[in-house]
């Protein structure tokens, strides 16, 4: 349900940008996404199947990069990883509660592979 | 033969740059604007309803359902300007949605925008809508293990209200465990507890209110 309206999101920012670039056939989509985003990878790739049918998009792959979740103390500098999502709690070397996320929020096409069709050699 | 392009581009990058927007925006006007997030009934609405019956400052609303605009009539018929929004199965507002339909709104003679997101305890909380705070809604009846399952939520509230405390003893509901477990996620969160039907706790949400307003305004 949540992964269906994600991957509409991304078909319709991928469409905006295909206007503007004119990628012609779409092989692979390789998309980052942050362990907060609360995703179930399996059901992220058979939404992009379904939804992508009928689109410039049909038949490509979409591959999934999972950003780890990244805190950081903004009062000493801390750094760490965290399984779960969680805010962070308190920093383990300080004890401050002023701690930022690094990163585990992305959803970003990282990049595309896409047919070459201005080869002519072999 | 393929070829790989680079393209490095949040799929979120527009709504993002709408949510900023309505940030300056209400920035500039100082308008308060909270977004409101909870189950399906777990009294979001009501809350609303009890809220705008006494509360002594301007307020709109904007109602977020996947479909039907029957939260709205219920809100307008406390005399408060309301925009429903039918997100077509989507299960969750986006700052787009939003911004269109603060287009509706008389932005000019308002103190606080209230906006009723989608019946959800996951996703809602993931989408920046340019707002102050988000609003954390849980009932009594969903049981006390809510905040651990669904931590998001939880951890981003400005406030966690437990409503329909008037079921506290028919629901053997553990309040340590459930406040202990908000406490934990999210310490700088506000506690309340309300049955806003029969105005229980509102007071509290009241001087809540009043002191963001006023932050807000500084
Ligand atoms: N007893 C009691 N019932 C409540 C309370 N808050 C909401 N309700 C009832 O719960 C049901 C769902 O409430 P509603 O506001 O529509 O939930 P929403 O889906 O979160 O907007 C309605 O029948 C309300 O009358 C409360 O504090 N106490
Ligand atoms: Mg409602
Ligand atoms: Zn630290
Ligand atoms: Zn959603």
């Amino acid at each position: 349900m949540h992964e269906l309206s994600l991957i509409e999101a991304l078909i319709e920012e991928l469409e905006k940008q295909n206007e503007l670039n004119k990628w012609g056939k779409v092989l692979k989509v390789n998309l980052k996404v942050g362990a907060m985003r609360q995703v179930i990878p399996e059901v992220m790739t058979f939404a992009f199947e379904v939804s992508t049918e009928g689109t410039f998009l049909d038949g490509a792959k979409l591959e999934l990069d999972i950003v780890p979740i990244k805190w950081r103390c903004k009062a000493c500098g801390n750094e760490w990883d965290e399984e779960r999502a969680t805010n962070g709690g308190l920093c383990e070397k300080c004890g401050s509660i002023d701690v930022e996320l690094l990163s585990g929020m992305e959803l970003e096409i990282e990049s595309l592979e896409v047919e070459d069709t201005d080869v002519t050699e072999s | 033969m393929s070829r790989k392009v680079s393209v490095r581009k949040s799929v979120f990058a527009a709504d993002e740059q709408y949510a900023f927007k309505i940030r300056e925006m209400f920035k500039d006007k100082g308008i308060l604007m909270l977004n409101i997030i909870g189950s399906p009934g777990a009294g979001k609405t009501t809350l609303l309803e009890a809220t705008l019956k006494s509360l002594p400052f301007k307020a709109a609303v904007i109602e977020g359902d996947v479909a039907t605009s029957r939260d709205a009539e219920r809100i307008s018929k406390t005399g408060t300007p309301v925009i429903q929004i039918n997100t077509q199965g989507g299960c969750h507002l986006e700052a787009h949605l939003v911004w269109k339909a603060l287009q509706d709104l008389p932005m000019e003679e308002l103190d606080i925008i209230f906006v009723e997101n989608v019946g959800n305890l996951v996703c809602p909380a993931e989408f920046d809508l340019g707002e102050d705070y988000k609003v954390a809604v849980c009932s009594v009846p969903e049981g006390p293990d809510k905040p651990l399952k669904y931590p998001h939520l939880f951890f981003r509230a400005g406030v966690v209200l437990l409503t329909k405390v008037d079921f506290l003893e028919h629901f053997n509901f553990d309040k340590e465990l459930f406040w202990g477990d908000v406490k934990k996620l999210n310490p700088h969160a506000a506690q309340l507890e309300v049955a806003s039907p029969v105005g229980k706790g509102m007071d509290a949400w009241f001087e809540i209110l009043e002191k963001w307003l006023v932050e807000k305004r500084r």
